[in-house]
């Protein structure tokens, strides 16, 4: 009788502590991947905004302007602004769509800064998922050449 | 034997609890203390660059450089907080190179802190641009 009252304790006390240290894993897990998944979208943005400042911005016409921004955007997604069509993202699952690129003109029409951003992102984290919107964001000078009147390659 | 037995898992989750708290710790504390060193980063280097781009040899164009410094949006802390104390250098001819500071990002301690951790960390990050930086011909 006492025997078999005891095993139940511990069957208790096995679920309740199972029970706490199976969320702590779970959230750790979670948040660990996630905060991972975000550095890796810190740097690739970083890197990204530092190309797009120094890249020659040509504005022939608006063609120009989307293949520059296209450019940018596989530079963040690839790490490489003309990726092979079985390139693999720096991040996983990023594609460019999810990549914006907005230029800041100043007065006289010319580009004054970059700003690029990770859009509708989501991490599968395992126990959850996260969405970024607008976040991770840089903002960098415009330092390379304006060439207004020469077309993209 | 039965008293011995009486507090056993107590003790056992009390052990457990510890390394636990010490490795979520590891995880989510180092994981932001990680990103936050990553968005210094990529902010100094972005002002530093900003900076840099202002120069002109003159007072007013490091007037400017810093103006420039300061119009940056960019935050840390998961893209949250706006970086303070930001310190702008420039070379002695004030033409030359820029060098941007940001010394007082503190990362607030979570897990860490309940074993034995400090309950802030700072982490700095600086970067220095060329005025006249190489321009990719692409």
């Amino acid at each position: 009788m006492r025997r078999s009252r005891q095993s139940g304790h511990a069957m208790i006390e096995l679920a309740v502590s199972a029970a706490v240290m199976v969320s702590c894993v779970a959230g750790t897990v979670q948040f660990g991947y996630t905060f991972y998944i975000y550095n890796e979208l810190v740097t690739a943005v970083g890197n990204g905004g530092r190309y797009a400042a120094m890249r020659t911005y040509r504005a022939s016409g608006q063609s120009d302007i989307d293949k520059g921004k296209v450019a940018i955007r596989n530079m963040v997604a690839f790490g490489d602004s003309r990726p092979a069509p079985d390139a693999s993202p720096q991040v996983a699952n990023l594609k460019p769509e999810q990549v914006r690129v907005d230029w800041v003109m100043d007065e006289s029409g010319k580009p004054a800064a970059v700003s690029v951003s990770i859009v509708d992102y989501t991490v599968d984290a395992a126990f959850g998922i996260f969405r970024f919107t607008g976040k991770p964001a840089v903002e960098y000078p415009f330092v390379g050449r304006f060439a207004p009147s020469e077309s993209e390659p | 034997m039965r008293v011995r037995q009486k507090g056993f898992v107590l003790i056992a989750m009390s052990v457990a609890m510890v390394l636990m708290l010490a490795v979520m710790g590891l995880a989510f504390d180092f994981g932001r203390i990680y990103i936050a060193r990553n968005e210094a980063q990529v902010f100094t280097d972005a002002a530093a660059m900003a900076a840099a781009s202002k120069l002109d040899g003159t007072d007013a164009g490091m007037d400017r450089a810093r103006q420039a410094v300061a119009k940056l949006p960019m935050r840390w802390n998961l893209g949250t907080k706006a970086f303070t104390g930001v310190v702008v250098e420039f070379s002695p001819d004030k033409q030359s190179w820029a060098r941007v500071t940001a010394p007082d990002n503190q990362v607030e301690i979570t897990f860490l802190r309940a074993v034995g951790g400090p309950a802030v960390f700072t982490v700095p990050a600086h970067s220095v641009a060329a005025a006249k930086p190489v321009r990719l011909t692409e």
